[in-house]
């Protein structure tokens, strides 16, 4: 389980950056995560939620957006994963279905370009 | 007061992507050859370096990190072999990353070294999102784990170098089908070699060792 270190590079991050634009309070937190990372949101959030008790980032809301990765096969088929972004985020189910999508034209599995990003994309604080 | 949204965009990823990078570039100029083993808490994957290290430590200059949460257990059984051995504890997490392993090489004359291997906390879900800076990604299953192991963990087989099905002495044993994990993991992985092991057969054995020499001459 690493959410617990990777909730604290977040952590520290959302508060270094709250204080070089001197906010009073961080009101929402918007992460990207990709779904081939073994990254469980939940216990991510509930790691974020209880490391920033007592911080001006206290009750922050988090917003998630997952992000697919990209299917290229060598035959030159290449589009978005056909897993809707929406799809149930239970971690082992998706991968599996990640792991063995295949090309529509030749078959072969499909090379599975990015997914693998956890990024923190922007905070929403009061100055 | 005024509500201000601020552009963070910050990988958190990408931290160890870039120290992994920079792993490997050291290990390039040192010529050294670096294997990152992952695999399971009882898989077999001390006792595989094992019986690399004797069978190359004549010929070659090896080293180990040995990673775990509490490593110094494996470390003293590499170091009774007479290898360089470092011990990486990871404390409480599930897996070596980029800036431990880097910590952990400070403590080994690269320029002495040949061969690196880096035993990897046991499991199969953590490893995946870490890369150390290492050559080869070898990942150890064993039947005793069960045989739906492989399709359980799609990833680390799909971003391995090589796979070893290991203990396969006692697939009946354990009911389990070394021939269908074999076959799970073609499907995941079409072109990553597969070796099938057990420490009782040492033509098996001596396959590992001829795929670590493939990469050395
Ligand atoms: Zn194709």
């Amino acid at each position: 389980m690493h959410e617990y270190s990777l909730a604290c590079e977040i952590f520290e991050t959302v508060i270094a950056t709250a204080d070089q634009n001197k906010a009073s309070a961080v009101n929402s937190i918007t992460l990207e995560i990709g779904r081939l990372t073994h990254v469980n949101p939940d216990q991510l959030l509930f790691c974020l939620d209880v490391l920033s008790g007592d911080s001006i980032a206290e009750g922050a809301k988090v917003n998630v957006n997952f992000v697919s990765p990209c299917g290229e096969c060598e035959c030159g088929y290449k589009r978005d994963s056909g897993v809707p972004d929406n799809a149930c985020c239970d971690d082992q189910q998706s991968l599996y279905e990640y792991a063995l999508m295949t090309c529509p034209v030749c078959g072969k599995l499909l090379q599975l370009v990015g997914g693998n990003e956890l990024i923190i994309q922007t905070i929403d604080i009061d100055i | 007061m005024l509500m201000h949204v601020v552009n963070v965009n910050k990988d958190v990823m990408k931290a160890n992507n870039e120290l992994a990078h920079s792993n490997k570039k050291l290990l390039i100029k040192n010529r050294v050859f670096a294997m990152n083993i992952m695999g399971a808490i009882g898989s077999g994957k001390t006792t595989l370096i094992e019986e690399a290290i004797n069978a190359l430590k004549d010929r070659y200059r090896i080293a180990v990190i040995a990673g775990d949460v509490v490593a110094q257990m494996d470390a003293s059984r590499f170091e009774k072999l007479g290898v360089k051995t470092v011990a990486a504890n990871t404390g409480r997490e599930c897996h070596l990353d980029a800036k431990l392993v880097e910590r952990s090489m400070e403590n080994i004359d690269l320029e002495d070294i040949d061969i690196l291997f880096i035993e990897n906390v046991g499991n199969l879900i953590c490893p995946v999102d870490y890369k150390l800076g290492e050559n080869v990604r070898v990942v150890v299953v064993s039947v005793s784990e069960g045989d739906d192991t492989v399709l359980k963990h799609p990833m680390i087989f799909r971003t391995s170098d090589l796979a070893i099905v290991n203990k396969v002495d006692i697939s009946e044993a354990v009911s389990a089908d070394p021939s269908k994990m074999k076959a799970d993991i073609e499907k995941l992985n079409p072109s990553i070699p597969i070796l099938l092991t057990s420490g009782n057969d040492r033509i098996s054995i001596d396959r590992w060792i001829e795929y670590i020499e493939s990469y050395l001459e």
